[in-house]
């Protein structure tokens, strides 16, 4: 307990940059004692709510070290009307064993609001999403905040990271067929200063551009982002010179011609799998009735007031009734 | 801030209860070394018990004051004392004291406690005096009904926490002759060690549930259930050292007094958590919401 009070001091706000051995070895050791202590310690295993209690901790350090082996965390930006691919994780780890179906999750991107507050406070986001439905159509869901999209056993949390995303195409004049993407913009409202970004075609050179945007932002009182509702300029500098695009329009440039489909958003979620959650739940809740099964037992046969003399001879006088009256069974029968 | 005036009287009736209770214990005290041992003779009961019932009721202004503050303020604002310190303190305020003014009412042998438990509580007293009252925004992580779990089973570990804090307080100076003589009217240091580890033991059950709780709530709002951030890490340090202090005085039969220290240690640190956690960062838990 004091080696993994002290991986626990240590990894004190900063689990990324500290050793997970500092926390494994302690668990490791932590697991052998539980193992030894049930099995030979009487005051344990011959005390119901007490052993739970014991193969609770036991239960929850072996699901928590299945948990890590077979975990996954990711990050992924998806632009409203596209689907979700494994190819668009981004920050990805996971654990050795880790083997779950995410090449079967599949979700479709819709819109998303998000409230804010007077001076910018952050509040509820609803994305909605659509997902296969069993007749081969699709089914919309709502998302946001504590309600994560879970599918196949991975939960997918909207972040508060998100913003817009200009479809652009780029028809080249070598002949090439035409290229058409979508360019995320940095985070909305948080980088509301600086929408700028760049895009490479093929056989082209690097375009860099500038977003204004009109959403009807505003600090002094509540607001609602939503894509739906907002305008984006596109400004590209072509040669030096400014020029400005609205939704539909095109411009020439050096080897080819860049036209701005539309103006669409992005969201961005938190990808998270763990097996174990649900094992993990159960055995933690157990663990706490076993503690609890343990401490009503102690309260009903030890009542307080009675210092231990007292009690000693209170259990006696019990035990002894207890004979008695199955001797006198005994005898009846 | 129309709250305030009920946070100010609320407070009030706490102080009052304090000073009655320390009064009541000084006239006891007199009384059973003029009179001892036999109180009962001494005539004095009558009197003891109103005083008894006059802390009681004191308690029970404060805690019915304090409810008609949060409620007024949650109604300003529009949601519950979950964000920021000044709200966070008025609620510990209040669940510590409804929970020892049960536990007062209905445990006559802890009613001696209070000299020790309400100069406690009035720690938390000052401190949100001192406090700007400011109004919090409630993040949207929070609409959630494991924070409510979380946050009760937490209020009741900490309150337990309080009460076997102010039996090993007891304990503790009765090491000394003048509370020696205080508190010669209560059962002997065995029955107050006994009782304290028992509220311990209740202790250890919350704060294993104030953990669970917590981690449904981080795993529905964060997408993590477990993340070592600072009161997480903190929250597991203080269950770890009340698991080892049960096992401590269960296993090695640790002397009363030893004990006593344990208990108290753990409640410093279970404050330390609560309290200290805002001065690290200006959110309960850093960087989340």
């Amino acid at each position: 307990m004091l080696l993994l009070a002290i991986g626990a001091a240590l990894s004190y706000d900063n689990p990324a940059d500290t050793s997970i051995w500092v926390l494994v070895v302690p668990m490791l050791l932590l697991a052998v004692n539980l193992i030894a202590a049930i099995i030979s310690n009487p005051r344990i295993n011959r005390r119901g709510g007490l052993l739970v209690f014991h193969l609770g901790l036991l239960g929850i350090v072996l699901l928590a070290a299945i948990g890590r082996l077979s975990h996954m965390e990711g990050r992924v930006e998806i632009v409203t009307g596209s689907e979700f691919t494994r190819e668009s994780l981004s920050d990805v780890r996971s654990g050795p064993l880790h083997n779950g179906a995410l090449d079967q999750v599949r979700f479709v991107q819709g819109p998303f609001t998000v409230e804010y507050r007077a001076r910018m406070m952050r509040g509820l986001t609803h994305s909605y999403v659509a997902i296969p439905d069993s007749e081969g159509g699709w089914r919309e869901l709502v998302v946001g905040d504590d309600r994560p999209l879970l599918l196949e056993g991975y939960r997918f949390y909207t972040t508060f990271n998100k913003g817009f995303a200009p479809i652009l195409s780029w028809i080249a004049d070598d002949g090439r067929p035409v290229e058409t993407g979508a360019v995320h913009m940095p985070s909305y409202p948080l980088f509301d200063f600086k929408q700028s970004n760049s895009w490479t075609p093929q056989g082209g050179e690097e375009i860099k551009f500038w977003l204004q945007l009109e959403t009807g932002l505003t600090d002094k009182e509540a607001w609602v982002l939503d894509g739906r509702n907002a305008t984006g300029t596109l400004v590209v500098n072509v040669a030096g010179e400014r020029t400005e695009l609205l939704p539909g329009q095109s411009v020439e440039m050096p080897g080819g011609t860049l036209r701005y489909e539309q103006l669409s958003t992005w969201m961005g979620y938190k990808l998270f799998y763990d097996p174990t959650l649900q094992w993990m739940f159960l055995t933690a809740f157990m663990t706490v009735v076993g503690l609890g099964v343990h401490f009503w037992r102690k309260l009903t046969t030890e009542p307080l007031g009675l210092d231990d003399k007292q009690q000693a001879k209170r259990r006696k006088i019990a035990q002894d009734s207890t004979a008695v009256s199955r001797a006198k069974t005994v005898q009846e029968s | 801030m129309t709250e305030l005036p009920w946070l100010y009287a609320g407070l009030l009736a706490y102080a009052l209860a304090t000073v009655v209770a320390m009064v009541g214990i000084g006239r006891l005290s007199s009384a059973v070394a003029a009179t001892a041992p036999s109180l009962a003779a001494a005539g004095i009961s009558e009197s003891q018990r109103n005083n008894e019932r006059l802390v009681l009721a004191l308690m029970t202004a404060g805690v019915v004051l304090l409810v008609v503050t949060l409620a007024d303020r949650w109604v300003r604002i529009g949601h519950g004392p979950f964000v920021n310190l000044f709200e966070l303190l008025i609620s510990q305020l209040f669940s510590l004291g409804l929970v020892y003014t049960i536990a007062y009412w209905r445990i006559p042998v802890l009613r001696t406690t209070a000299v020790v438990v309400l100069p406690l509580m009035w720690v938390l007293g000052v401190w949100v005096l001192a406090l700007e009252p400011s109004d919090s925004v409630f993040p949207p992580t929070y609409h959630n009904p494991w924070l409510w779990a979380h946050v009760g089973f937490g209020k009741f570990f900490l309150a337990f926490s309080l009460i076997g804090t102010g039996l090993a307080g007891v304990i503790l100076l009765r090491g000394r002759p003048f509370f020696r003589r205080l508190f010669s009217h209560l059962p002997n240091d065995v029955i107050l060690d006994k009782l304290a580890w028992r509220f311990m033991l209740l202790a250890l059950v919350f704060d294993s549930l104030m953990l669970i709780a917590g981690a449904v709530w981080a795993q529905d709002a964060w997408g993590r259930y477990w993340a070592w951030d600072a009161l997480e890490t903190s929250s597991f340090l203080n269950w770890l050292l009340l698991g080892a202090a049960i096992h401590a005085r269960t296993t090695y039969k640790v002397p009363i007094r030893l004990g006593a220290i344990l208990i108290i240690s753990v409640f410093v640190f279970a404050f330390v958590t609560y309290f200290g956690t805002p001065f690290y960062s200006e959110a309960a838990h850093k960087g989340v919401i």
